[in-house]
């Protein structure tokens, strides 16, 4: 049994374990940082993706001086109530451009005895012509929903079976939608619009707070459009025949997140990529004054046989070792600090918040990675290359 | 075995050029035993390296075995140094982060080895009187063990040729005689080619054969 040459390596991180933690380190940092952003990113654009493809609609029909808290509702989840004449659901249906409209009641659970949940917002839906809950009921449950029936966000932290009551009614659940990283969808619980209306009705006897919904109310009117006209068109269609409305189209619900989040994640970037050349060329000189320092060793080595390549191998095999290690101690406590922070970050970012499916946390695992173990490697690239090409004899003198 | 012909070496030390080797010729034999005596700074440690190929010579060459040095590639030239030749320096020439055990057997990271390395390395030590330091860490020795060590690595490899550069300067008279037994005990039972860089004019005195250094050029004694 003799000794090979990463053996010398290994000895040799495990030995100077100081200098060792301080570049598995500085790459941690590196790409702690970067894994925490990109999954940050990630997780907002999944959950906008899933949330508007579960909302599925195109346009999002509200009163003209609520679409800022409408806005607010979808993205954030914020708690609010807002309603419209129902009339205005036939004329929207006979805007050009609309395939299918669709409209939503928007109630508040009282704190109250009344409620089991309090300020949950209830949704109560058309299910003759719902497109975005009426679908799911139908191809998961397979049958209508009963008249003492709802179903609730992934969130809601009730079973399914159990019964919830509110404003003096008993509701079973029959079910839970996925989950969607929108609070809007995951903590609503929704209801036929027939049984929200019941329960408006028979509020003013069951509940102790009664409920003052007209029944012609609505709350929103969702639009499917018509695939020859584009989401923006079709808005000021709406907007322009229908006075005092907003027709909100999904996608720049979502670009506009994208736009606040792209102002905060690029200053966020700007700062990893500062700290990524920092790093670079810390580790850089680094390994400069470790090669230095060890240029007699490296001369030693050669004149006990190792060639130009192992001299070089040796150098970068301990680069990348170190950067790996650096590196999954990075992905490490950047990936602890994002679950432990999770609440924080949802509630400061104000947007819909989901983590990335197992694939897509893959590839950011192993970007990172890869971008680790880039930053050791050109790092000492250059000393390594250097430390190889020197005469033995000339090695072993400069360390004299 | 080794044949030196007209090789010379220069380099600049404060901006001037300084002769370290000047036409120097030499001629050994295979098993021969040869001092190389001169003072400090005469060219004798430059002359090693050039021998053990550490360093490309100006003019001349060196050849081992039939294989002129300088005229086989960087790679082959690691090799053969690998398999033929090993070196005893006059300075602390152990690497830190191994054991002295570890240190033996380096040369063997290096080459495609048969054999027990770990078990002649152990003998080797032994042989020094270091078998109750294997797994020392240079920093853990002192000065005159750290050179046994290096002098137990010098024969790891079984080399044919040792280039020893005032190997036992750091030694007691009595490790230094000891020391030279075993360079004497190899060379005769091995038939192991033996170059002996010293100033010590009693050192060189136990060789089978001298030669001097003056001022870069090479005389026979």
């Amino acid at each position: 049994m003799g000794i090979s040459l990463f053996g010398i390596a290994e000895r040799n991180l495990r030995r100077k374990y100081f200098r060792s933690i301080a570049i598995a380190l500085s790459v941690a940092v590196v790409a702690g940082t970067l894994f925490s952003v990109t999954t940050v990113m990630e997780s907002v654009e999944l959950s906008l993706k899933r949330g508007t493809a579960r909302l599925g609609a195109d346009l999002m029909v509200v009163p003209a001086e609520y679409e800022q808290k409408a806005r607010a509702a979808l993205l954030a989840g914020e708690p609010t109530t807002f309603f419209m004449s129902g009339d205005l659901l036939r004329r929207v249906r006979n805007v050009k451009g609309v395939k299918t409209a669709a409209p939503q009641l928007f109630l508040q659970s009282a704190s109250y005895a009344c409620c089991d949940v309090a300020e949950a917002r209830l949704i109560g839906f058309d299910p003759e012509v719902d497109f975005t809950i009426a679908p799911w009921v139908k191809q998961r449950l397979d049958r209508p929903l009963g008249p003492k029936e709802i179903l609730i966000g992934r969130e809601v932290t009730y079973d399914v079976g159990g019964v919830m009551t509110f404003y003096g009614q008993e509701f079973t659940i029959a079910g839970y939608l996925e989950l969607t990283g929108m609070r809007f969808l995951d903590n609503s619980i929704f209801m036929p619009l027939d049984t929200a209306r019941r329960m408006i009705r028979e509020s003013a006897s069951k509940a102790k707070q009664t409920l003052t919904v007209s029944e012609d109310q609505i709350s929103t009117i969702l639009v499917q459009i018509d695939p020859k006209y584009s989401p923006e068109q079709v808005a000021i269609y709406i907007e322009h025949d229908i006075d005092g409305v907003k027709a909100v189209v999904s996608e720049q619900v979502i670009s506009s997140v994208r736009k606040q989040l792209f102002v905060l994640l690029r200053s966020i970037l700007v700062v990893s990529v500062i700290l990524w050349v920092m790093a670079l060329l810390m580790i850089g000189v680094i390994f400069s004054m470790i090669v230095n320092e060890r240029q007699r060793e490296v001369g030693l080595l050669r004149a006990m046989g190792a060639r130009r390549r192992a001299v070089f191998g040796l150098i970068m095999y301990e680069a990348s070792t170190l950067s790996i290690i650096g590196g999954l101690i990075g992905i490490a406590i950047g990936g602890g600090s994002l679950y432990a922070l999770r609440n924080v970050i949802r509630t400061s970012l104000n947007v819909p918040y989901l983590w990335p499916e197992a694939d897509q946390f893959l590839v950011i695992i192993v970007l990172c990675l890869f971008l680790a173990f880039l930053t050791g490697v050109v790092a000492a690239l250059y000393p390594a290359f250097r430390s190889s090409r020197m005469e033995p004899y000339a090695a072993i003198r400069k360390g004299e | 075995m080794i044949e030196v012909k007209n090789i010379s070496k220069h380099y600049q030390a404060g901006g001037q050029a300084v002769h370290a080797v000047n036409d120097a010729n030499l001629h050994i034999e295979r098993g021969e035993f040869l001092s190389i005596v001169g003072h400090s700074g005469s060219g004798k440690t430059t002359l090693l390296s050039l021998m053990g190929g550490l360093t490309r010579p100006d003019s001349g060459t060196v050849v081992i075995d039939g294989v002129d040095l300088w005229s086989i590639s960087d790679d082959e030239l690691s090799g053969f140094r690998n398999r033929k030749i090993n070196f005893i320096y006059q300075f602390a020439s152990l690497i830190p982060t191994l054991t002295a055990l570890e240190n033996v057997m380096l040369p063997s990271a290096f080459g495609k080895w048969t054999g027990d390395t770990e078990q002649r390395a152990r003998e080797l030590l032994g042989l020094v009187g270091l078998s109750d330091k294997l797994n020392s860490y240079p920093s853990e020795l002192s000065g005159g063990q750290q050179r046994r060590v290096a002098i137990a690595r010098a024969f790891i490899n079984e080399p044919e040729v040792v280039l020893a550069d005032e190997p036992t300067g750091d030694l007691d008279e009595d490790t230094e005689a000891e020391i030279f037994n075993l360079f004497r005990r190899f060379n005769e039972e091995k038939k192991l080619t033996f170059v002996l860089v010293t100033h010590s004019r009693e050192l060189a005195a136990k060789t089978r054969r001298q030669v001097r250094m003056t001022h870069g050029v090479l005389t026979e004694n």
